[in-house]
């Protein structure tokens, strides 16, 4: 099944994320990808994460659709004008890759080359236009393709940032442009979260779209402070940081508030499943799942 | 319903050559408009004038140079992601919008950017029919839909 068929079929889906490596590496790739075997229902492949160089996104998620398991690429608008984006939506699809996660992208400044020349041709919204579009058969040129290609267009949406009542606006136009899934940034804070998915059953979006929430495990206050201080658009609440500041073990209390957060989200009505950014920590991924009681499918009969 | 026609009028271009005389016009035009333009809004001479619809705020004054609202990356008090010491014009522009009951226009897609227009004065693009006029009105635009 795939993971448009599971989200239809009223799954609540586990997604996991994979950055490629800063190498020509693939067997790193082949390593991460046991982690999420059997558990994760569709993986993201990041595409130039906070503007660092590294595999093509593309080329990582063919390693693992043929490792046997669903990979979303991530797409985004820094890097590629429209020509190259079209162009590697159509490779991707020949590929076998249906999950296309349409971003604007971290610019250009907080990577390691900010002398690069950041593009920006599309943006996110005109991004999940153009791949609605290519499903339909069309090229932006008006040129009518012989085969279209099939995608599972997502969108990313961030809850935490402001103006709020703008983010809902957004996401509506994500939504008539085409998104049919949204993946959210991070949740470390539930208020905030639980006033935005209400703000969305208002209007009845959660019925038009699949709302994935992220997840992101932590292993110690120091990251959680970088976080905030550093990584845009995260808001944290107070607790998590006093949690981890006065836990004697980090880690595990990590992993203890990642598990709280899924339980809480879990009971939230309209929210179609997690995804899980465990950002340079993916081994951490099945203890999570399993803790959080998402595997209740079991690894042996999903895995190939 | 009009959403559902997004898509295909994604692709519809006014495909209309320039012609140098056109150009020549263009650039005399441009000198006026920026006149106006540069104080006032802190003209990006992207040639494809979003302002009546961004609540007179210049949108492409944005690093990313975003048509349809803010990134994912705005900070707490509405600071840019980018330079942290300027204001995210986005977030200014939703509050002024909201403030002048404008936010209609923000609901609209708005279409990829035509680079062909990039340094062409915009004014005379919608005298010429290459892109849309501008909507002053927020009433009028609000009962067609």
């Amino acid at each position: 099944m795939t993971l448009k068929e599971k989200i239809a079929n009223g799954k609540f889906v586990v997604c996991g994320e994979l950055g490629p490596p800063q190498s020509s590496n693939g067997g790193l790739i082949r390593k991460k990808v046991e982690y999420f075997r059997g558990l994760a229902d569709g993986v993201n492949i990041t595409d130039n994460q906070t503007a660092i160089v590294r595999m093509s996104s593309i080329a990582a998620a063919k390693i693992i659709l043929d490792e046997g398991l669903e990979p979303i690429i991530q797409v985004t608008c820094r890097d590629r004008n429209r020509l190259a984006i079209q162009g590697d939506l159509l490779g991707a699809a020949a590929l076998g890759i249906e999950n296309v996660l349409c971003l604007t992208g971290d610019h250009q400044r907080f990577g390691d080359q900010p002398e690069a020349k950041g593009v920006f041709d599309l943006d996110s919204v005109q991004l999940i236009a153009t791949a609605r579009v290519m499903t339909e058969g069309y090229l932006l040129s008006g040129h009518k393709m012989k085969e279209s290609p099939r995608f599972f267009i997502g969108g990313a949406a961030n809850p935490f940032a402001e103006p709020f009542d703008m983010r809902i606006l957004r996401l509506a136009k994500k939504i008539a442009a085409g998104a049919q899934f949204i993946q959210t940034q991070p949740v470390f804070d539930l208020e905030i979260f639980h006033r935005w998915m209400e703000a969305i059953r208002v209007q009845g979006l959660h019925e038009r779209v699949a709302i994935i929430a992220g997840i992101m495990p932590v292993k110690s206050v120091k990251a959680l402070l970088h976080m905030q201080a550093e990584v845009p658009g995260v808001r944290i609440d107070r607790q998590y940081i006093d949690r981890l500041q006065t836990a004697p073990d980090p880690q595990e209390e990590g992993i203890k508030i990642a598990v709280e957060i899924i339980k809480e989200l879990k009971t939230i009505t309209g929210l179609k499943g997690v995804h899980l950014m465990p950002v340079m920590w993916e081994s951490i991924f099945p203890r999570i799942v399993e803790e959080a009681g998402l595997a209740s499918q079991g690894p042996k009969e999903t895995s190939s | 319903m009009a959403e559902n026609d997004v898509s295909f009028d994604f692709i519809t271009y006014e495909k209309k050559p320039f012609t140098p005389a056109f150009r020549r016009f263009s650039r005399f035009s441009l000198f006026f408009e920026d006149l106006v333009k540069v104080p006032l809004f802190r003209c990006q001479h992207c040639g494809e004038c979003l302002l009546s619809h961004t609540a007179y705020i210049c949108s492409q004054r944005c690093p990313k140079r975003l048509r349809n609202g803010p990134c994912g990356g705005t900070g707490q008090g509405g600071s840019c992601e980018v330079y942290p010491e300027r204001k995210c014009v986005w977030n200014r522009i939703f509050r002024r919008s909201r403030f002048l009951g404008r936010l209609i226009f923000l609901k609209d897609i708005e279409k990829a950017h035509n680079w062909n227009l990039e340094k062409t004065s915009a004014w005379l693009n919608v005298f010429s029919g290459r892109i849309e006029a501008p909507t002053f009105f927020a009433g009028k635009k609000g009962k067609k839909s």
